[in-house]
């Protein structure tokens, strides 16, 4: 076919025509993603390579009251493996002797590592976990075991750092040291003095900026007006005394093993100013073993039983409606008041006995009785007083979850009141009140009237500059006159020292203490009490018994019966064992004048050993009657350097080179002594 | 300014092997302060002076002070 000029150019028309509709859509679209998208695609891009990122601020420290770290924040560890990642060749050559570094970190077979790695292997997975939540010091000898230590992608080692919070004593007072704690759902749980002051003090302000991306991973920062520059943590110093925290814990849980009891708890606290020694919560597991599951001291109010009968008798004497000295019938340990029993722990009870023995015996009928005489037709006039004393005023301490306490009261109708309440609350029933509220009482009686609120915070500081310090804060300045102050501090004393006292198996010469024993009954309105007897054991008190200087109460609850249930023997001994290290703990200071009376044979042997050694520096003197001591120190302090070879102790008998011989450097000198 | 944005980075890379290197430090201080703190417990020192025979004192140690009249 001929092809003339004009059909070519009619294709070619059309082909340029094409072209230039395709290069329009291109301008177009570029037009498009310039000018219209414009923006959106420019803000994707800078999102690749600039991130704003939160920077976190560091949670403060909590520390002991003598600067002992109790809680902080530290870097932990997951190691991880690839086990793809590594060449066949490094894999089967480091697999043995990786197993075997692995079986010898975790306790685990080599054959049980060797087995599981070919799994992960052949299952191609990328993310076997080989040890989760360890230090920095096992994280570094993990990374240098075979095939780990050829790095992230020849030998496929994964690490994952979280900062966790570590307490340094362990379980102990782990409780109260508490923490702070978030889940999924954003519900924050925070128990004991690291959740308390979370919020106020410990956790800081984040920090954000914005940075760019930059090779290696890291991130670098841009300058930006949005910048906010975290703000750490502050430190709080609290008043735990690590040393005492530590043998109350040991001794808590002693008891509580000894006694296989279900739980207990012990709180020591500084009289005078209600700081917070030592507190130690411990529950049993179901394997039988202890450790801190609830702050029981604080949250968990129960029946006082016979320590409450020191509350009782404060109000009585300060109502001036009995005295220590007034006489009440036990009548053969047995009471009744509308066909309810109150008996005495003693079977026959103790006859006629006054109101101090009845509680130094720890006698129900005695002290029912006596409140029961005084109060029958004014119940309310009793609540008042103890009303008067704060007892029914939660403790506003700053840890979470304290339970409030419960006095019945004939006015107010809730259920709890009936005629046998007043009876009953006479000897710590139906009233209820959590242990660190007990000790709050027995601390106010010790420090002479003055009621202090227990305290858990000494100061606020940052970098070591004090920022907030916390005084000791009063809740009731006279709790009741000081004389009856004085009435209930003897009758405290008496239950240890006296002989019939209950508290006297815990007497020691060596110190003094005093204190009131509780033995309460529990769960008893349950029907399997008779043949499943739970009673709850306490010792409160101070010591010593004339200068208080500490407060301590210790509670456990349902020892083996077949062991023990006397607050005697089964919280007693805790309590002993806190006052006996506190006592062994304080040096006693004897302070004599000096004694500038000189002695003539002593001064004569000085001088004759200055002249002595002021003659001779050259020249061998006479030692022979010498102390050995004294002739060794002669020749060793001469101008010459000589060898002094002893044999014997005593005085010098015999010396191997004679007297004003000179002597020269390095010589060797033979003494004998006797 | 291609020279100040490296040296920049530079900075940066030497700020984060610093940063770990005070994390790695901290942890060993911390994790040898723990140790110590459980070795230096009463009650861990009773335990291991009980093998050899030796318990706390029950009476507490004197401490004489001489006044001087001068």
């Amino acid at each position: 076919m001929a092809v003339n000029e004009k059909s070519i150019l009619n294709r070619l028309y059309f082909i340029s025509g094409c072209m230039f509709v395709f290069g329009l859509a291109v301008m177009l679209k570029l037009f498009s993603i310039q000018f219209v998208d414009g923006e959106k695609y420019k803000a994707l891009a800078e999102k690749r390579v600039v991130k704003d990122v939160v920077i976190p601020a560091n949670r403060g420290n909590v520390y002991s009251a003598n600067g002992n770290l109790l809680a902080t924040s530290i870097p932990k560890y997951d190691i991880r493996i690839d086990a793809l990642t590594s060449s066949s060749k490094n894999f089967s050559e480091c697999l043995k002797p990786l197993s075997d570094s692995l079986a010898k970190f975790t306790g685990k077979t080599s054959n049980y590592y060797q087995r599981e790695l070919q799994k992960a292997r052949k299952n191609k997975n990328r993310y076997y976990l080989l040890a989760r939540n360890i230090g920095y010091s096992d994280y570094v000898r993990i990374r240098n075991f075979p095939l780990l230590n050829l790095g992230a992608f020849k030998g496929g080692l994964i690490v994952e750092q979280v900062e966790k919070r570590e307490r340094p004593m362990g379980g102990i007072a782990q409780r109260t040291i508490g923490y702070e704690r978030e889940d999924e759902n954003g519900n924050v749980t925070r128990p004991g003095i690291d959740g308390a002051f979370g919020v106020k003090y410990l956790r800081g302000v984040d920090g954000k900026r914005k940075m760019q991306r930059i090779g290696k991973g890291q991130w670098k920062p841009l300058s930006d007006a949005n910048e906010i520059e975290p703000k750490d943590g502050y430190d709080i110093y609290t008043t735990i005394d690590v040393n005492i925290q530590d043998i109350a814990h040991h001794a808590l849980l002693k008891q509580l093993e000894t006694y296989n009891a279900e739980h207990g708890c012990v709180v020591v606290m500084e009289v005078k100013t209600g700081e917070i020694r030592a507190i130690s919560n411990l529950g049993r597991t179901s394997k039988g073993t202890y450790y801190e599951k609830l702050n029981y001291a604080v949250g968990e109010s129960h029946e006082p039983g016979s320590t409450f009968k020191l509350m009782a008798l404060a109000a009585a004497l300060e109502d001036k409606v009995i005295d220590t000295s007034d006489v009440v019938d036990t009548e053969k340990g047995v009471l009744t008041f509308y066909g309810k029993k109150v008996r005495d722990s003693k079977w026959g009870g103790y006859g006629k006995i006054s109101v101090s023995e009845a509680f130094e015996v720890s006698s129900n009928t005695g002290i029912v009785k006596a409140i029961h005489n005084a109060y029958k037709d004014k119940p309310e006039k009793f609540v008042d007083r103890l009303y008067a004393m704060n007892l029914d005023d939660t403790l506003q301490i700053p840890i979470i979850g304290e339970a409030k306490p419960i006095i019945p009261d004939p006015r107010i109708k809730n259920g709890k009141w009936s005629g046998i309440a007043l009876q009953w609350m006479s000897y710590g029933y139906g009233v209820r009140l959590t242990p660190l509220q007990s000790l709050t009482f027995y601390n106010a009686i010790a420090n002479n009237g003055e009621m202090v609120r227990p305290r858990f915070l000494k100061e606020v500081k940052e970098f070591g500059k004090t920022i907030e310090v916390f005084d000791k804060e009063i809740i009731n300045n006279q709790v009741c006159s000081k004389e009856t102050i004085k009435k209930l501090q003897q009758l405290l004393k008496n239950v240890v020292e006296k002989k019939h006292g209950t508290g006297h198996r815990l007497y020691s010469e060596n110190f003094s203490m005093a204190g009131k024993t509780g033995t309460a009954q529990t769960e008893y309105w349950m029907e399997d009490w008779t043949e499943n007897k739970r009673y709850i054991s306490s010792f409160t008190g101070y010591f010593p018994a004339d200068e208080p200087k500490y407060s301590c109460i210790v509670v456990i609850h349902k020892p083996d019966t077949n062991v023990g249930y006397y607050g005697a023997d089964v919280s007693g001994p805790v309590f002993k064992r806190i006052a006996q290290k506190i006592f062994t703990d304080t040096p006693l200071v004897d302070e004599v004048q000096m004694l500038e009376v000189k002695k003539a044979s002593v001064e004569k042997e000085y001088e004759d050993y200055y002249s002595l050694a002021q003659t001779y520096k050259t020249i061998m003197p006479n030692v022979i009657g010498l102390p050995a001591m004294d002739a060794m120190a002669l020749l060793e302090n001469m101008d010459v350097k000589l060898r002094v070879k002893l044999n014997g102790s005593g005085t010098i008998t015999k010396q191997s080179v004679e007297k004003s011989v000179k002597l020269k450097n390095n010589q060797t000198v033979v003494l004998n002594a006797s | 300014m291609i020279a100040s944005s490296h040296s920049a980075d530079k900075k940066v890379y030497e700020i984060a092997r610093l940063k770990n290197e005070v994390k790695e430090i901290r942890s060993t201080f911390l994790e040898g302060r723990t140790k110590l703190m459980r070795l230096k417990m009463e009650s861990n020192v009773i335990s291991i002076m009980k093998q050899k025979g030796i318990k706390p004192s029950v009476i507490p140690p004197k401490k004489i002070k001489v006044t001087s009249k001068n």
